[in-house]
Parts: structure tokens; C-alpha cells; sequence
């Protein structure tokens, strides 16, 4: 290779190292549509245990529940003995994994710090994380198509702190770097004496030592569209930054230049750690659990076990509880069957959220209902009407293949008058929004509106739900609500007939809903109507990418109502009778009250059947929402509980507006009779799917493989963010300040914040969420089970590595079965029994 | 190749690895200066981890996706250089074949 070819190889090699490196590192998707991620995602080939053990010495997180929760649930009896026993007596527990213990921890000028009492990682974290944020806000100049590290290299030399910190010829050296990233990486490597077999290491502790700003960086990387607007900051430029910042300060360091050969710099720095702390040293309570309180067969095993070893035992004590409790109340082949003719049917979103709606529903009135993916099979990017912007309505594990536009159902002079109020409310917005931005106009601004400013606020603060009504009655005498229709055109990027009619297929197949089907059908999206809430789009849809789940409803209905979708439905075998309408909704969550879109497209033959149809919904929501009041915090006994549920989502002060999927537990892969009449608590994802409509377990691969895969997320973000609050949580969300619409910082600077806020996790210093592995629970022939599992590596990757349990029957005359790691079947046994065994032996 | 058909030599790559891959993989095709590329996402086939049936509807990450790119012989090493250390930790196929094509000017 000539000497060109060989930098292109050298930089060809680097690349792949930075992927790997950021193996262990999340994406963190962009407020706007936040998405609850499994932390160590990217580390699913190794199993639970060992990937987290490794990170927990690359990036100092603690893994599992702290002794201090498994001794409050033990005292609790929530984890009783006989749940240890049968832990004990499950599989072996896992210890570390292969070449885990030698990974490296610190980076190696981690390593400097240590030994000679500098402060190059800290100083570098400080600069990157100020860098990154201004770029993103764009407040830093950038060349079309230049990237973070090439607007960084241009004004640097001009940043007044490089002096200080580097001193002159430090400097000077930090202005000759590479004009490519990549070799400033490679730089920054040669410069560190970092050899070419621990590269991989380095840039991973590099990437750790910040993983909120490392995980927006991936997510650009690795996960946005290629149409994603906006400045772009990639995994490779920022490490290009920080390795530029690290290199250039060790030098200055040895050479006894700047900041580095003196004191401390940085003294104070806010929002960073100075090294890391590994789990052990952050947990330093002591085990509140009394040995002599075991009895003698438990304590002599468990406590014989090392702290990772013992912590396995726990974890799955506290899992297998939860597990026989679920089993135990599922229905068999007697139970839960209704008989009724169903007034009409409702299907929801697989969200926790909706069981509670759907249990509430069917008790009110003969209604089916069944839980589907909330972006009902469409995955699309959706143009809503008067907006610029058009959202990707889809889980981010496929790209949106289709468009949909929103427009109005009759051109006329509302609708003109529409989008001029939108309009003039948009440049409102946008006035006022430079004013306060720019140098001079906030002072001019606090002079003209200032007067207004006290008494929004205190109508805000002491009249939420009149001020948010008023706010409704002006929006809409501005802009009054029009008639629209979401549509779907081959012509303009939308799908054909052809393609219209395979996803009603694949959607009704895959619900189970091919026959029989009822007068109205409602398809019922879900969001979370929130004030003041940085992280309300984790409070939307994950099926819609963490947006609204209405728009997604009424493409669905739209599509399944058009007499040429049916005809070509009826070629492929569902017979969808002329009678039939869907009409789409949207559940929100916050207050549980439902809305029903598109009257105006539906025959007058249901207008009496919708009118009976969203009294019930109305009925069951007050239902459901007293249901919650009693789970909420700051709830007052005795005064309408419903009234202050629905309070919570118009005050900007509440950092609790809801609970959201907080404590979800399990994903239920069957019909609804297997769970109907059964109260879940709201903890339970519920797929709807009918085996014998499903013979070559297309369907089900279909539900393991996206919806699965999304409820394990949800539940791997809420564990990893309750048993690791200060690595793995956003904190507390009082002291949250949004930095360029891309993440929050704590207080001034520091590191973007991952995870769920505190509010989301706890009460009062308690933990609300349990933080329990996702247990999927089917009912299907086990052969096709098996067969789905073996053909999809991440199905083995999920199963075989304990990050998700299972549990199967054939059906509903079947007894339960648990998977265990080996891909082997055995019969599921009650911890219970494990008593009976000792008292027989014992 | 018969010189009256005024084609020319170009290598083709093509690599089957899995949809979370892909963005790395159109990186370094970036980086060695590859003109083009094409993506088929969720291709089925047989390999050493068993047979792909290339049908999860709603998850191309976790599908099989084949990348097809052709190049001057010249930035075939270094792009070669990267793909064999990225299979030096996953799985996948990497092909290298000779072709032909008939306006050069696009692939340089």
C-alpha cells in the first residue's frame, strides 16, 4: 500500500474501533421524541450478567437493585424465602464473563490524573461538554456540510480559556491539528502513547466518561435519518474534540505549560464527576438484612455467594415472586370468556397504560378490545396540516416507508382562517422567541410585556385548568378547529392500493382480528397532555417514534374504511362487512379521557353507536383516572379524584403530572381472554394474537421481533434508571435546563442527562418503579415458538442472556412453561412449592 | 472482456451484515470516496448462524442487510482493511469480484 492507502486504512480501522468502542454506550434521542432505550442495548450478545459487569467498569454503573431495596422488599414479604429458594435452586448464577476483567477502566490520561494529581479528563469533559452544547445551539459558525470537529478546529484558537489552560505554545499546538477528524483522533491516540490493541478500550472509557453527550453522538451517528435537520455531531468528531483537548493537555502538562503545570484548574467544576466511581464505592450502606432472620437452608446458600453472585439471586427472587403471581392469575380455558356480541370493538396500544383503559371499557359495556403496536402497522412520516415539519410516526427500529398528509375535509373559508391564525400564532411564537434570544431586544421586551408576565404566571400557577381553557378559547378563536382527513396518496410519496391492503393484512392478521368483526371498530392511539415537561414526548408513543399516536389511528381508519382496501382485503381472505366502520382515537393518558376523530367522516347509520360508544370510554376513564389518583402523589382523599388527575396535566408546577409505564413488569403475547377480567395494575404490555390465524408464525416473529423489542426497552430503561439513579437516571428534574432542544444538563453545564427523570422512579425518596427483567409471556404452540426464537439471533440474544424471561403455553388448556437459558422447557413451579419440598425433606 | 464493448474495470464489493451495521459500513464507504452504493435491507439466505428467513416487518435493525458498492481498484485496500476488521467481531459475508461498467466517470 502506498502511503495514502495506508492513512485511508489506518482511518478505515478507526472507524470500526469507534463502533465498537460505542458498543457500550445508549443513544439518547433528542427531547423532542424522547425513547426509552435499553442502556446496554449493544451489549445484548454477551449475556445480562457479564455485560453488566463490564460496564460496570467501563462506565461505573451499578447493575442491580441496591441491598438496601431487597432488604426492604424481604421485610415487606414482596420477596418471601420461599422466592430465594426457588432462585437458589434456578440456574447457576453467572460469573463475570470471558476477558471481563481485564478490561481497561481508566483512559489513559485518567491514569495521569491519578498518579500525578492533574486535571486533563475533568478540564476536557468541561471544554467538550461547553464545545458540544454551542455547537449544537448554533452559536458556533460552521460551513456547509462541516461538521462539529471542523467548526471547533476554526474557532478555537480565538477561545479565551485555551490560554489559560494550555498556555501559549500548548496553544499553538492545538491550531496545527488535522483538518480530518479522524486523524486527530489518530493523533491524539499516538500523542496519549495509546497502542494500536487498546485503542478500543481507550475510546470506550473516553466515550464513558460522558455519556449523555457520547449517546446524542451515537444517536446522530448510528440512528437519525439522514434527513435530520440540524447541525450534526458525530461519534468521530466528537471524539476528534475531546482526544485533541486530552492530547494537548498532557503535553501541556508534562512540559509544565498552563493551568495543567500549575495548580488545579478547574477547582469547581459543575455537573461532572472529577474520576470515576465505581458501583462499590457509591454504595457504601451497609446490608440492612439480619442473617439470623433467614432461615438455615436459605442463609447458608446465599450467603455464601459474593455481592454480583448474591445480587443475581435476589434479582431473580424478586422477578420469580412477580412471575407466579402473574401465572397464577392468567385465566384458563373456564374463565374470562364472554358470550356477548360485542357492541363494537376497541383496539389499543400494546403501552401499559392501556390495560387499565381496555379492563375499565369491558366492564361498562360488550366490548372487545385488543392491544396492537400503536402505529397500527403504519410506519409513515406524517405531514400534519399548517405544520412545516412532518414526524416519523414508527418505532425507530425500521425507517417510515410511506407518507401521509393531513388535510382539510373541505377547502372553504375556515379553513383559510385556520391557517392564518396558526400562522400569526407561529410568528408570534417566533418574535417572540428572537427577542428573547438576541443581545439588546430581552430588555426592551421585559420593558413592553413584563407587566403581563406576573399575573400569567400566577394564573398558571393557582388556576391551571381555567388558564389552560382560557388559553384553548383563544387558540381557538384564532385558529377555530377544522374538518381534516389524513389520507394516504400513491402520487405523493404515499402507499398504492396494493401496498394499503397489505398493511390492513399484516395488521389485522397480526391483532388476531380477521373475522367477526363488529359495527364500529375503534383503532385508539394514545399521548400525555403535560405542562413546563422537557420529557413529555417519553410520556407519547414509543409505536410512533415518541410522538402522538391520533394521526397513526386515523391513517389506519382511513385506509381499512376505503372500499378498494376491503376488496383487496377480500381477495386475501378477510371479509370486512359493508357495515363495518373504523373510526380512529386518541387516549390520553394524563387525564384518561378519550377523543374520537373524524365524525364527520362517518355515515349517519353510527353516529348513535359512536355517541354510546364515548359515553362508555368517558365512563371507564373516570374509572380508570380514580383508579390512578390513589398511585399519585399529593392526591387529596375525599375531593374529586378525577378533577385532580386531570388538574396535574395543565399545571407547568407538576413534576408528576403521571406515573407513565412506571412499574411495567411484563408483555402478554395472547388473546384478551387470557387476561380478561383479570386487574394486571397497569403493569403489563398486552399483545393481542390468535394462534390459529397465524399457522406459519409470521405474526408471531412479527410481535417477538419489533413490539417485544420496543416493551424491552421501555422496561430495561425504567431498571437501569432505578437501580443506577446517579449514572442511569436524568435526576431530578427541578434543576433540569434544556440545551438546544437536544437533552438537559443539571443546573449551568456538565454532561446531557440520560434516562428518566427521579419523578418518573420515585416517591419521596422511595422506589415506585420495581425494577424487574421484562417477562413475555405467549400463548402459542411452543414447535413455532422455538422456531421463532431459533431463526432470530436477537430473540436467542434476549432469551439465552437473561435480559428478557419467558414464559409459554400451547394454550389455555396447556399448563405455563419457563425458558431457561439453554433454550431448554421446563414446567413452571410456584416458589411456594419449594416449601413444601423443604418440609417434606426437612 | 471483449475491448469493442468500451467498458470499464471496476471491483464490486458486497457485504451481508446485519441492519445495525449499515450506518458504520456507509461510513467508511465515505471514507475511502465511494461514489455510490446500494442497500437492500432484510435479504434471507443461509449462513454459518442458520438460515435468515428476511421477513421481520417492523425491524430493520435486527434484519440482514446486503450492501453493494463498486470501485476503482484503487480504494479497494483500505475499505478492505476496515471490513475485515469489523468481521473480526461480527458476523457477516464480504465478497470482492471483479465487473465492469459502462460509465467510469460516476465511480470515481
Amino acid at each position: 500500500m502506498n502511503t495514502t492507502d495506508e492513512l485511508l486504512a489506518a482511518r478505515t480501522r478507526l472507524l470500526v474501533q469507534v463502533d465498537e468502542a460505542a458498543r457500550l454506550i445508549a443513544p439518547l434521542w433528542p427531547l423532542s421524541t424522547v425513547i426509552a432505550v435499553n442502556p446496554l442495548w449493544d451489549l445484548r450478545q454477551m449475556p445480562f450478567a457479564e455485560a453488566v459487569t463490564y460496564a460496570s467498569r467501563v462506565l461505573g454503573i451499578c447493575g442491580y437493585p441496591s441491598p438496601s431495596l431487597f432488604a426492604e422488599e424481604y421485610a415487606s414479604q414482596r420477596i418471601t424465602n420461599d422466592d430465594l429458594r426457588a432462585a437458589l435452586g434456578d440456574c447457576p448464577v453467572t460469573h463475570g464473563g470471558k476477558g471481563i476483567s481485564d478490561v481497561v477502566v481508566l483512559t489513559a490520561t485518567e491514569r495521569h490524573d491519578l498518579a500525578h494529581g492533574t486535571e486533563i479528563a475533568a478540564t476536557t469533559d468541561r471544554e467538550v461538554a461547553k464545545w458540544s452544547a454551542a455547537f449544537l445551539a448554533g452559536m458556533v459558525p460552521t460551513h456547509a456540510a462541516s461538521g462539529f470537529y471542523t467548526a471547533w478546529r476554526a474557532i478555537i484558537p480565538s477561545d479565551p480559556t485555551l490560554r489559560r489552560i494550555l498556555g501559549k505554545s500548548g496553544r499553538g499546538r492545538l491550531a496545527e491539528l488535522p483538518t480530518q477528524p479522524e486523524d486527530a483522533i489518530l493523533l491524539g491516540l499516538d500523542r496519549l502513547g495509546v497502542p494500536e490493541e487498546d485503542r478500543v478500550a481507550e475510546l470506550a472509557r473516553q466515550l464513558a466518561r460522558m455519556p449523555g453527550w457520547a449517546g446524542h453522538a451515537k444517536w446522530r451517528s448510528r440512528w437519525a435519518a439522514p434527513y435530520q435537520p440540524g447541525p450534526a455531531l458525530h461519534l468521530v468528531d466528537y471524539l476528534a474534540v475531546r482526544l485533541s483537548y486530552e492530547a494537548a493537555l498532557s503535553v501541556a502538562a508534562t512540559n509544565g505549560e498552563g493551568a495543567m503545570g500549575s495548580s488545579a484548574f478547574y477547582q469547581h467544576h459543575r455537573g461532572l464527576d472529577e474520576a470515576p466511581r465505581s458501583c462499590e464505592a457509591r454504595r457504601l450502606e451497609p446490608p440492612r438484612l439480619d442473617v439470623e432472620a433467614f432461615p438455615a437452608d436459605v442463609r447458608e446458600e446465599l450467603f455464601a455467594l459474593s455481592g454480583a453472585e448474591a445480587a443475581q439471586v435476589w434479582l431473580r427472587a424478586y422477578e420469580g415472586h412477580y412471575r407466579d403471581r402473574l401465572l397464577d392469575s392468567l385465566n384458563t380455558e373456564v374463565d374470562g370468556l364472554s358470550t356477548q356480541t360485542p357492541s363494537a370493538q376497541a383496539v389499543f396500544c400494546i403501552d401499559v397504560r392501556s390495560e387499565g383503559l381496555r379492563r375499565h371499557l369491558e366492564a361498562v359495556g360488550p366490548y372487545e378490545t385488543f392491544g396492537f403496536a400503536g402505529f397500527f402497522a403504519l410506519p409513515i412520516r406524517h405531514q400534519p396540516w399548517g405544520s412545516t415539519e412532518a414526524v416519523d410516526l414508527c418505532p425507530v427500529l425500521l425507517r417510515p416507508g410511506s407518507r401521509t398528509m393531513e388535510k382539510p375535509h373541505n377547502a372553504d373559508v375556515t379553513a383559510s382562517r385556520h391557517l392564518r391564525g396558526r400562522q400569526v400564532e407561529a410568528g408570534a411564537h417566533m418574535m417572540f422567541d428572537t427577542a428573547k434570544k438576541a443581545a439588546v431586544s430581552p430588555f426592551i421586551l421585559a420593558e413592553a410585556s413584563g407587566f403581563l408576565a406576573g399575573p400569567i404566571s400566577a394564573a398558571k400557577t393557582f388556576f391551571p385548568r381555567s388558564y389552560a381553557k382560557l388559553r384553548s378559547a383563544l387558540r381557538a378563536s384564532l385558529a377555530p378547529s377544522v374538518a381534516t382527513v389524513i389520507e394516504t396518496d400513491p402520487n405523493d410519496g404515499g402507499m398504492s392500493d396494493e401496498e394499503q391492503a397489505l398493511f390492513a393484512e399484516t395488521a389485522l392478521t397480526t391483532m388476531g382480528l380477521t373475522r367477526d368483526f363488529a359495527s364500529l371498530v375503534l383503532l385508539c392511539g394514545h399521548g400525555s397532555t403535560t405542562e413546563n415537561n422537557p420529557y413529555a414526548s417519553a410520556l407519547d408513543c414509543g409505536a410512533c417514534g415518541g410522538n402522538r399516536g391520533g394521526a397513526s389511528a386515523r391513517a389506519a381508519a382511513w385506509i381499512l374504511n376505503r372500499t378498494r382496501t376491503r376488496e383487496l382485503l377480500a381477495q386475501r381472505g378477510i371479509f370486512i362487512p359493508g357495515g363495518t366502520v373504523f373510526v380512529a382515537g386518541e387516549h390520553d393518558t394524563a387525564t384518561d379521557t378519550v377523543v374520537i376523530y373524524d365524525l364527520h367522516l362517518v355515515p349517519p347509520s353510527h353516529h348513535d353507536g359512536i355517541a354510546v360508544l364515548a359515553a362508555d370510554l368517558e365512563r371507564a376513564g373516570a374509572a380508570l383516572a380514580k383508579e390512578r389518583a390513589r398511585l399519585l402523589p399529593g392526591v387529596k382523599k375525599g375531593r374529586n379524584a378525577v378533577a385532580q388527575v386531570a388538574a396535574r396535566s395543565t399545571d407547568w408546577a407538576q413534576v408528576q403530572p403521571e406515573w407513565g409505564l412506571a412499574r411495567n413488569a411484563a408483555f402478554i403475547v395472547a388473546p384478551r381472554s387470557v387476561t380478561a377480567g383479570v386487574d394486571l395494575e397497569g403493569r403489563c404490555f398486552l399483545h393481542s394474537y390468535d394462534a390459529s390465524v397465524d399457522p406459519d408464525g409470521v405474526a408471531l416473529e412479527t410481535i417477538l421481533t419489533a413490539p417485544m423489542v420496543v416493551a424491552h426497552w421501555i422496561n430495561a430503561q425504567y431498571y437501569f434508571s432505578t437501580v443506577d439513579p446517579e449514572v442511569l437516571s436524568a435526576g431530578d428534574k427541578t434543576v433540569h435546563n434544556i440545551v438546544a432542544g437536544v437533552g438537559v444538563v443539571a443546573g449551568a453545564g456538565g454532561d446531557l442527562k440520560v434516562g428518566l427523570p427521579l419523578q418518573s422512579l420515585f416517591e419521596s425518596g422511595r422506589t415506585y418503579h420495581e425494577p424487574l427483567r421484562l417477562l413475555t409471556v405467549v400463548q402459542a404452540p411452543q414447535i413455532r415458538l422455538d422456531a421463532v426464537i431459533n431463526r432470530n439471533p436477537v430473540l436467542r440474544e434476549l432469551f439465552d442472556g437473561q435480559w428478557v424471561h419467558l414464559a409459554a403455553r400451547d394454550d389455555e388448556h396447556d399448563t405455563w412453561k419457563i425458558r431457561r437459558s439453554d433454550g431448554s422447557w421446563v414446567q413452571w413451579r410456584p416458589a411456594a412449592t419449594y416449601t413444601e419440598e423443604v418440609s417434606t425433606h426437612g | 472482456m471483449d475491448e469493442s464493448w468500451a467498458l470499464a474495470q471496476m471491483t464490486r464489493i458486497e457485504v451481508v451484515i446485519g441492519g445495525e451495521d449499515v450506518p458504520l459500513i456507509t461510513e467508511l464507504l465515505s471514507e475511502v470516496g465511494a461514489t455510490g452504493f446500494t442497500v437492500v435491507s432484510n435479504v434471507s439466505g443461509l449462513g454459518h448462524s442458520g438460515y435468515h428467513q428476511g421477513r421481520l416487518l417492523f425491524n430493520d435493525r435486527n434484519a440482514l442487510s446486503l450492501i453493494t458498492v463498486v470501485l476503482p481498484a484503487e480504494r479497494v485496500r483500505p475499505l478492505l482493511d476496515g471490513l475485515r476488521s469489523l468481521l473480526a467481531h461480527r458476523s457477516g459475508v464480504l465478497l470482492v469480484s471483479d465487473t465492469w461498467v459502462s460509465r467510469p466517470e460516476y465511480f470515481q
